[in-house]
């Protein structure tokens, strides 16, 4: 990935809510590791369909991204496939910058 | 305004709060999580509510269940129904349950959620209605009165300078489907009709994959209709969203533009008008091109085409601007620009006016490629020359060009960004 998809703006009055936005990433990537060791696709289908949902709102991206990726690899049942977006999202996660405007 | 928000996910219920309060500062916002409440039963005083947001998929149990149930009650008030994006089968089921709006939640700004809420509760809220508000709501009251045998219109989407485009469905099997109803303006003034028939009659004579589908036509009580197809993937405006595609789906895109000018252009007909907003995506990622408002019959075109300036500036040809006659080369060119724009995620030419941009197309050389898309440099130049005659002259001749000079490449490898070059 290249250093400028770390990068996500988010209006300045949406501020106070990126805390509780970024614990609920942090929650959900449990969530899929765990969904993903009980190759329970269902589960991992629905959390990826959730990620699409909340990223783009928020203005992050690559969590839509990411999260249209599991919703289709959990559909196919892919597992290396899912293992991989699993380590994709917990790396950007730790290297998200956000900047407010 | 009274609001009872109901989705599952916390994150979209804090955000669609703040957009709400935003607009409405002493907005009263009940947020209801259906994970720890189960529909509300006949004791919940829906009736003191203006509007429910209600998701389609709430953890446990179906938006449109509740929907249903909700819209069964004599108190219900309006509802905004959330979907999938690329899902409009569930928008219509939604629509015929009752919702009163439907928005899809990946692309559910706070523009669209404030303009949404405002038609909702417009007697409710406010005295008195905005013209633009107006408007949108005589749009929406036109859809509700036109008949179309076997077609439910269900809600305007949309609105252009001819027309206004409502999202309909299939009376036997839910299918979603585009109806289209010209202006009144337009349905007085008989050459804008005619511009408009003509097109209906073009599109219907191409029957190319790449072409809208159109599956009927007509007038009830002076509303002129078309009936088309609905493109779940949106359209290349949406794709690209200011920002530069991937090489690779970059050239995907242009090659699937070249088949669909091939078809057209070979029954003869020139689009003339080629833009982001006019290249709709299927959910299977085809591509094909909408609009044949400013279409013209190319013998027409090359007749009678002289001295008529139509067009969008940004994507005009040299030609187009001069008000020349036209030929295949036309399109070319236009494909060309779009090129750029979805390599670069910028528009080929800027400028404070319309006529500004125009004079680019005819006087200023196209700026060259960013180092890293230098692969394409040469495809570009021959795309956009100044002189059609140095010019790709037709759709084939551009489609060999990327054959011999690109290996084809599914849109699955968007992500990698570099060119596969022979």
């Amino acid at each position: 990935m290249s250093a400028d998809q770390y990068k996500v703006t988010v209006a300045k009055d949406l501020a106070d809510l990126i805390p509780v936005f970024m614990k609920n990433r942090h929650k959900e990537l449990d969530s899929l590791r765990v969904a993903l060791a009980a190759a329970d696709f269902e589960q991992l289908r629905q959390l990826g369909h959730r990620m699409k949902g909340v990223g783009n709102s928020y203005g992050f991206e690559h969590v839509s991204t990411l999260g249209k990726y599991i919703e289709d690899g959990a559909r196919s049942g892919d597992r290396a496939a899912l293992q991989a977006r699993i380590n994709e999202y917990q790396d950007y996660l730790s290297k998200v910058q956000i900047a407010y405007e | 305004m009274r609001c009872l928000l109901v989705d599952d996910d916390e994150d979209l219920r804090n955000l669609l709060s703040r957009y709400i309060r935003g607009q409405w500062p002493d907005a009263q916002i009940e947020a209801y999580d259906p994970l720890e409440r189960d529909l509300p039963d006949a004791a919940f005083p829906l009736k003191s509510y203006d509007v429910i947001i209600l998701d389609y998929m709430l953890g446990r149990g179906d938006g449109l269940e509740w929907l249903k149930a909700l819209k069964q009650r004599g108190d219900c008030p309006k509802i905004l129904f959330l979907t999938g994006a690329g899902n409009e089968i569930i928008a219509v089921r939604a629509m015929k349950a009752g919702a009163d709006d439907y928005q899809r939640k990946q692309e559910l700004t706070r523009e669209k959620l404030i303009t949404s809420l405002r038609e909702l509760t417009a007697s409710a809220v406010e005295r008195t209605v905005s013209p633009d508000l107006a408007a949108r709501m005589e749009g929406h009251d036109l859809g509700a009165k036109v008949r179309i045998p076997g077609i439910k219109v269900l809600h305007m989407i949309g609105e252009g300078g001819t027309a206004r485009v409502y999202l309909a469905s299939r009376e036997d099997d839910d299918e979603p489907l585009v109806v289209k109803i010209l202006r009144q303006e337009i349905v007085l003034n008989k050459k804008a009709l005619e511009r408009f028939m003509e097109e209906y009659a073009m599109v219907e004579r191409i029957q190319s994959r790449h072409v809208a589908r159109i599956f009927s036509h007509g007038n009830d009580h002076n509303n002129v209709y078309l009936v088309m197809e609905f493109f779940e993937g949106g359209d290349l405006s949406k794709r690209l969203g200011g920002k530069p595609v991937p090489p690779v789906e970059a050239l995907h895109f242009f090659r699937e533009l070249m088949f669909a000018l091939g078809d057209i252009h070979e029954k003869g007909i020139l689009h003339r008008d080629l833009k982001p907003q006019n290249l709709m995506f299927r959910r299977d990622g085809t591509l094909a091109i909408v609009d044949f408002g400013i279409a013209k019959n190319i013998a027409a075109a090359d007749r009678t085409g002289a001295g008529e300036v139509l067009g969008t500036p940004r994507y005009m040809s040299p030609e187009q601007v001069q008000g020349r006659a036209l030929d295949l080369r036309t399109d070319i060119y236009s494909a060309g620009v779009l090129l750029y724009q979805m390599l670069t995620g910028k528009h080929m030419f800027d400028g404070e006016t319309a006529m500004e941009v125009a004079m680019h197309h005819l006087n200023t050389e196209a700026p060259p490629l960013p180092a890293h898309l230098d692969p394409y440099q040469r495809l570009l130049e021959k795309l956009v020359e100044k002189d059609r005659d140095a010019r790709f002259r037709n759709a084939d001749e551009v489609i060999g060009f990327l054959s011999r000079k690109f290996e084809q490449a599914p849109p699955a490898l968007a992500d990698k960004t570099q060119p596969l070059l022979h």
